[in-house]
This record gives structure tokens, C-alpha cells and sequence, in this order.
């Protein structure tokens, strides 16, 4: 029987899609590149993910896990023509706990669903990425997925307490549990921000967080992205970790603003959008601090939403900037480098300065709390040469950020697209080690082959170090 | 050359005197950097010596036995290496004494949230052994603060996982690995953590009811019932410590007084589904311990001097059942009581991480549950 024969035998006929026009559908996530796939399936059990894993390794064709495909590193996109398992149709959400505040949902639940459902409880799932109106939780687990308010939060990671997972032999184990400190090592912790190549992620054990009692989101202007810079580093500084601190530039607000029509400042150099969140006593303090930290820095204006609707309209703006850019050229290229806090003023300086040596258009908008930097170069690739510009100030952008102690990714994963930069952060003998980790949870390398490691990472010779002769022992 | 001649030879000054307390051994070192710890390692692997990892000893009872060949110690690894003030963030070896590094962070208001009275242990066994404070509840977990790891690992590379920023998704996740692994990888040389700013004012409320307690006020420090007495833990601003004592509806009392850790010979933690916790203090009750209970979290310490073995096996199926488990974290030799109970079904998946990091199988072997 033919792979895509027996694929069907397992899904029936409809949720086997192997017509190229099918096909076209899949074989990219939000970012650029395409790859090849034999089939895109479409489970709606555990069980079925795990006989569709057992066929393609009988096959020895790979598998990729895939969510909606809002990635942009290409963690979804498959480097060899490969069985594309789509998890949008694992979608419930059940057992919810109030007391415990957990809940499992299978992977194809959407990030801004999950809250939804559970908002009547007054709680929600704190990661919050701009695309959590179409991300699926399953993606967000793949990637370690952040958004504004991992700032106090942190990322998906400390909100994931356990997870179902299909391993490379089509097994089926549960990693973590709702219990503190499962036992043994913390597979779970490894397995988030995996990308789909240590298992695929069937069900998800989430933590719930507390709707907070008051909030207070502030939108504060700028003449120099410098005093923008030094608020965040002075608000940290001072002991506050708001709930958010997001920065956006001039290009970026203008471009935001013709889309949304938010009454935003497009006058101004630099905005940050901060939002403080607790109960009302302690939210009214720490306005008040941080406006007087901003204005201390020189800010030109301070304004706090008056309601919950100003509020969800700066939010919608943050939240839009990437649909925005559309509008300003029809490619763009997007960067998530991480720097310390300490670091930004130099960092975005430095980073401007090769976006006008190179002479792009670039937009910032960012989160600055985390000093997680998202420089957007907006351009065209028919214009002759240009992608190749845009791809060398990439690197120049990438490399200005791991010179100050900074990361390659903070919140979008490796995937392809940062996978050959590994090694400007890690040496060999590290990447040697990540390799030899999943080697152990799939020796034959079926899971998303290809994607976060370098190639040759795995032949690491650490025997030529030198060490004291043994022979005489 | 004996093999204590060569630790010598790749590891200057590293051979220590015999720790107190620790079980008989060949011989003991005290690497003076990672690069040190690495090459001990190294040797130990190609020799096949068992290795037992040390570093304040307060947790040296959980886990299996090891029989160790050689002890290797973290106390010449003492050096807070890099502390980021306005970047939250702090670089730090193993050996550095935790309630010292907290003391030094909380002289300039920030926090690592470590555990609260852990008198003598390292940040190193913290992290090894992946304890967390009672400020669990607000912080999360010792390993959401883990940003960074050196490991030298069972086969003597020195390698490093994650990096020094707050948010980082590059390669896997090496510092939650880590985090809890007993030394079953390696030996934990250094560590970035991420901090957070210490509020300006911290105070208690006794309460009746902790479980109406966690409902009411907003995301407190901790909520903590023992045998006598429940309080809810707060930080904050005065107008935010009344408000919440509003909310309690109880009487704020400045400062935070932890609970005493358990006396008794016999001290076991218990882990509950954060919902099941009133549950647990129930069977707890049934066996007539004393304990400490984290309301919102579902961690109970018990203690008591003896225990009815039957009766204690009776007990770990009914938490086993609620999908909690029973630990050891202290008991006399002799105490025949299984250390973890029922391992996790990933136990053979365990197996293989560990020897990708430790081939041979020296560090600390068979000390986590199934004897990986």
C-alpha cells in the first residue's frame, strides 16, 4: 500500500490531502520559504497522530507538526518532502479546574479562545502573542511562544504544566502533570520550545492566571528613542515589572495608525505603551511612578486609557502592527533578537544605523520590557537585489545583538530561519550537546528534521582536547 | 599515575578533605572553576568511577543511594560572578550559599525568591534538586528563574544552555533540564537567575480558612496552614497590604515570618494538584503528622519521628490515585521507604536524556525514579 493509501486507511479520505493545489496550502507558515510535503493529514485523536507517525516512519518519510501556521521562522515548513500533521482539529478544551486553575486543551485550541472560555471563571492564560486571535496553543508550546504581557509573566513555558505528547516511535507519554515538581527530569520544560522535533504535543495541561482586579494602560510620548529607552531601564530599575512595556517608533505608529485609526500620536518619535496591572491601590502608585520616571526621562506626553475601550484600542494597535505593515510593502522581514535591558539605547542606535547604511525602510516595534527587539525591514523582493541587502543587514541586525551578551530569538523560534546562526551564540561543543538531546528523543530523526540545529552539529570531537596521558593508570 | 594523581594534574589544588556527613569515598575534590569540574568528570568517566555530587548536604537524603567512588564538592565554586542590578539578573556558581546570595540581593531590594530557610544549602543543590520557596505561589517555581546553565556533564564537557537575557527561546531549553536533575547530567557549575524587585512593604494575616483566603486575596505570596495556624503572605505598598487584608478580611502584621522547617528524624514532601490540596491535608491529618501546607500550590511538608511503614504505603496510593506523589527529603538510614514511590511512564525516555548527557553512566547514578 502507498503511504498517502495508508494514511487514508487510518483518517479516511477526507482528511488526507495530497493534490499539489491541497497541498500549496500547507507547505508554508507566515514567513517566506516553502517546502515540500507527500501529504498534510488532519487528526482529530491522539491515537491517530500516533498511527499516522508509525506509517511515515514505516515509510521513512518525516513528520512535521503544524498548528495554524502563524510562525515566521519556518519551525512548520519542511526541509524534506515530509507528512504534514495538522493539529487544528484537536481542539476541545475539558477538565477545566477553577480551584487548581488548570485546564487540558488539545493543541488546535486558539490562544485567544482558551482565554475566552474561561473568562466566566475570571481567569485567563496569561501568554498573550499578537497573533492569539489565529495561534493555536499547540504552536505557542512548539515555539515557547511570548507576547506583551510575558513581561511579569514570563513566557509559555511557566504556563504549560504538562503535555500528552506522540514520540518518534508513535508512542504515546505524558510528560509533567498538575502536581508541583513532577518526578524525574523536567522533559516538559524541553519539550516546550521544541518546534516539533522531540514529539508532537497532543494535549496541553495549562496553568490559569488570575484576571487582575485593575488595570491601567498608559501611552507615553517620545522626541529620542533614547529617553524611551532609558523609562524601561529606569522603571525596571526602580522595582516595578508592569504587566507590559511595549515600544513602537514613528514609522511603525504612522503605519499602525492608518490602519486602526486610533487616534495615535504619529507625531511623535518613540511611544511606549505600559500597562499596569493589580489591585486599584496598588495600580494608582505605580502609575503615578511610572509617569514620573517618563517624565523624568522627557517624555512629551503621557496619556491613560479612560476606559476599557481606549484601553482595547491601544492594545488592537500594538496587536495590528504586523497586519499594518502590509500596507507599507508587500514583503517584510521580521527580527526577535533579545538584549539585556541595560543595553537598548546602544543596541537600537547601532541597529537604526544599519538600516539607513543599507537604506531600508524599517519599522520598530518591540517589547522593550523584556528588551526583546522586533526590527521590521518593510521592502519589495522584485526590486533587484534587494532581498540580498535586506538578508546582509539581517545578519549585521543579529550580530550587534549577540555582541552586547544578547539571543538570537526570544520568542519566535529558531525554526530554519535562524538555525544556521546557531553557532554565533553557541560553540560546537554546546550545539553537540542539544544534539545529542534529541538524538535521545528520536534517534532516527523522523520528527522536523532539518530545523533548529545547524547541519554537523551532532560531530563534536571533544576527545582532541588535551588531557594528562592515562596509559600508566 | 593513580587516578587520584591525575585529578590533580587537570584539576589544580582540587583535592579536598573528606566532606562531614558524606558517605565513604575514595577521595574528594573541590574544582576551583567549571573548566576543573569538567576534567574531573572527564576522568571519572574514562575510569568508570561513581560520582557523587555535593553542595550544602541539607538534601543529600532524597533520591536513591549513589555508592559513590568520589565526592566532588561545589565549595571552591563560590563567586557571584555577574549581578545585572537594572537588568534583573544575577551570574552565580554552584557552591555560593543561597540565603548569602539572598541577604546580598536583598540589601539593594531584589529577590531571586529562593527558598526562605534554606540555612546552609547552595544555589547549586537548589537548583539541582529543583526546590522552590514558599513564594512559589507568586514567583513560580525555582526553574522559572534558571536563564542560563554551565553543566559539566557526566562525560566531562563543560557546556551551556540557554543565555543571559530574560526571554530566550534559542536551542533547548537546557536550564529547566537541569533544573531537578539531581545531578543525574553532570554537576551544575553556574547559573544566570532572573530576579525580581523586593516590595516595599511585606506583611502577614492569620486567617481561618486559607482556601477562602487564596480566593480572596489578590495573587499572595504564599498561603501557608500548619497544625495550628493558617496566615496569607503579602508584599507590596501599604495601601496595597491593606486592601488585601480588606479582601482577607484579617489583621495585617508587618514582616514575614516563615514557618520553622519540620523537625522530626523523618521529613517527606507531598505533591498534590494544586486543587486537591485541602484533600491532602486531610491524609495528613489521618496519619498524625506534623506539616506545613501551600495552599494554591499543593506542596505539604510532613514530619514526624516515626511512621507506621504499612500505613505510609497506604497513604502514597491514595496521593498516587489524586495524581500527587510522595518524597523523601529526609530520613534516618535504614528508612526502607521507597524514595520517589511510582516512577513517571517516561521513565525509559528519562533514561536516554541522561545518557546523552552521561554516557557512561557516573553522575550520580540511579539516584532518580526508576533508578535512572
Amino acid at each position: 500500500m502507498s503511504l498517502v493509501d495508508e494514511l487514508q486507511a487510518i483518517l479516511g479520505p477526507d482528511r488526507v490531502h495530497s493534490h499539489p493545489l491541497e497541498l500549496f496550502v500547507y507547505n508554508k507558515d507566515a514567513g517566506v520559504t516553502r517546502g515540500e510535503l507527500v501529504a498534510a493529514v488532519l487528526p482529530e485523536t491522539t491515537q491517530e497522530v500516533a498511527a499516522c507517525v508509525r506509517v511515515a516512519r514505516a515509510h521513512g518519510v518525516p513528520v512535521v507538526a503544524r498548528g495554524a501556521g502563524t510562525g515566521l521562522a519556518g519551525g512548520a515548513v519542511p526541509t524534506e518532502p515530509a507528512i504534514l500533521v495538522v493539529l487544528t482539529r484537536i481542539n476541545d478544551i475539558s477538565d477545566v479546574d477553577s480551584d487548581g486553575r488548570t485546564a487540558w486543551v488539545g493543541p488546535g485550541v486558539l490562544n485567544l479562545d482558551l482565554s475566552r472560555a474561561v473568562d466566566h471563571l475570571g481567569l485567563h492564560y496569561a501568554p498573550d502573542p499578537s497573533s492569539q486571535a489565529a495561534c493555536t496553543i499547540g504552536g505557542n508550546v512548539g515555539t515557547n511562544a511570548g507576547g506583551p504581557h510575558c513581561l511579569a509573566e514570563g513566557t509559555t513555558v511557566a504556563h504549560i504544566l504538562g503535555v500528552e505528547m506522540v514520540t518518534a516511535e508513535g508512542d504515546v507519554v505524558t510528560l509533567g502533570g498538575a502536581a508541583p515538581d513532577p518526578l524525574g527530569l523536567d522533559l516538559r520544560g524541553v519539550v516546550v520550545g521544541s518546534e516539533g522535533t522531540l514529539g508532537i504535543v497532543t494535549r496541553v495541561l495549562v496553568k490559569l492566571t488570575e484576571n487582575p482586579p485593575a488595570v491601567r494602560t498608559i501611552l507615553v510620548t517620545f522626541d529620542s528613542i533614547q529617553a524611551a529607552a532609558a523609562t524601561v531601564s529606569n522603571t525596571i530599575g526602580a522595582g516595578i515589572v508592569p504587566a507590559a512595556l511595549e515600544m513602537m517608533d514613528q514609522p511603525m505608529v504612522i503605519a499602525v495608525e492608518n490602519f486602526v485609526h486610533g487616534n495615535l500620536p504619529v507625531d511623535a518619535a518613540v511611544i511606549l505603551l505600559a500597562e499596569v496591572v493589580g489591585l486599584e491601590a496598588g495600580v494608582v502608585a505605580e502609575t503615578a511612578l511610572f509617569e514620573q520616571i517618563a517624565t523624568q526621562a522627557g517624555a512629551t506626553s503621557v496619556r491613560v486609557a479612560a476606559d476599557e475601550e481606549e484601553r482595547a484600542l491601544l492594545w488592537k494597535a500594538r496587536k495590528n502592527a504586523f497586519g499594518a505593515v502590509a500596507q507599507a510593502a508587500p514583503d517584510y522581514y521580521l527580527h526577535d533578537t533579545v538584549v539585556p535591558r541595560t543595553r537598548l539605547v546602544e543596541v537600537m542606535t547601532k541597529i537604526y544605523e544599519v538600516g539607513d547604511r543599507y537604506g531600508l525602510e524599517m519599522l520598530n516595534v518591540f517589547h522593550a520590557g523584556d528588551g526583546n527587539l522586533h526590527p521590521l525591514v518593510a521592502f519589495n523582493a522584485r526590486e533587484p537585489g534587494m532581498s540580498e541587502r535586506v538578508r546582509q543587514a539581517a545578519e549585521e541586525m543579529v550580530k550587534i545583538s549577540v555582541e552586547v551578551g544578547g539571543s538570537l530569538t526570544g520568542e519566535h523560534g529558531v525554526g530554519l530561519e535562524k538555525r544556521d546562526l546557531m553557532g554565533l551564540v553557541f560553540d560546537p561543543i554546546d550545539l553537540d550537546a542539544q544534539a545529542r538531546l534529541r538524538e535521545a528523543f528520536d534517534p532516527a530523526g523522523v520528527l522536523n528534521p532539518g530545523k533548529i540545529l545547524p547541519m554537523g552539529s551532532r560531530c563534536y570531537d571533544y576527545g582532541m582536547t588535551t588531557l594528562p596521558e592515562t596509559e600508566n593508570v | 599515575m593513580t587516578i587520584r594523581q591525575l585529578v590533580t594534574r587537570v584539576a589544580r589544588d582540587a583535592l579536598a578533605d573528606p566532606v562531614e556527613g558524606a558517605p565513604p569515598v575514595e577521595f574528594t575534590v573541590a574544582p576551583h572553576t567549571p573548566d576543573d569540574a569538567a576534567a574531573v568528570l572527564r576522568i571519572a568517566a574514562e575510569h568508570r568511577m561513581r560520582v557523587l555530587f555535593w553542595g550544602g548536604g541539607t538534601h543529600q537524603r532524597m533520591g536513591f543511594d549513589v555508592e559513590p567512588d568520589i565526592l566532588v564538592t561545589s565549595s571552591a565554586l563560590n563567586q557571584v560572578v555577574d549581578w545585572q542590578h537594572e537588568d534583573l539578573t544575577v551570574v552565580v556558581q554552584a557552591g555560593v550559599i543561597a540565603s548569602y546570595l539572598e541577604t546580598r540581593l536583598e540589601e539593594r531590594d531584589q529577590t531571586a525568591v529562593l527558598p526562605e530557610t534554606a540555612s546552609g544549602a547552595t544555589i547549586g543543590g537548589v537548583v539541582a534538586t529543583g526546590v522552590s520557596g514558599w513564594r512559589r505561589l507568586r514567583y513560580g517555581p525555582t526553574r522559572d528563574r534558571m536563564l542560563e546553565v554551565r553543566l559539566a556533564t557526566g562525560d566531562g564537557r563543560l557546556i551551556r544552555g540557554g543565555g543571559r537575557v530574560v526571554k530566550n527561546v534559542t536551542g533547548y531549553d537546557l536550564p529547566r533540564l537541569a533544573t531537578g536533575s539531581f545531578g543525574s547530567l553532570g554537576m551544575i557549575t553556574e547559573m544566570c537567575l532572573k530576579l525580581w524587585p523586593l516590595a516595599t512593604e511585606q506583611a502577614m494575616v492569620a486567617v481561618t480558612d486559607p482556601v477562602a483566603a487564596l480566593r480572596s486575596a489578590y495573587r499572595p505570596l504564599a498561603v501557608i496552614e500548619t497544625n495550628r495556624h493558617s496566615h496569607v503572605y503579602l508584599a507590596g505598598t501599604a495601601a496595597e497590604l491593606e486592601a488585601q487584608a480588606e479582601r482577607v478580611g484579617g489583621k495585617l502584621a508587618y514582616g514575614h515570618r516563615w514557618p520553622d522547617p519540620l523537625g522530626g528524624a523523618i521529613r517527606l514532601v507531598m505533591r498534590m494538584p494544586p486543587g486537591h490540596t485541602v484533600a491532602g491535608v486531610e491524609m495528613v491529618r489521618e496519619l498524625g503528622a506534623e506539616y506545613q501546607a501551600a495552599h494554591g500550590v499543593g506542596e505539604i511538608r510532613l514530619a514526624a519521628d516515626s511512621f507506621d511503614l504499612a500505613e505510609l504505603e497506604m497513604f502514597r496510593k491514595k496521593v498516587e490515585a489524586a495524581g500527587g506523589a510522595v518524597v523523601v527529603e529526609a530520613a534516618p538510614a535504614g528508612f526502607t521507604f521507597d524514595p520517589w514511590g511510582t516512577p513517571p511512564d517516561s521513565v525509559g525516555l528519562q533514561r536516554r536524556v541522561k545518557a546523552a548527557f552521561d554516557p557512561v553512566g557516573v553522575a550520580n547514578p540511579g539516584i532518580l525514579p526508576g533508578g535512572v
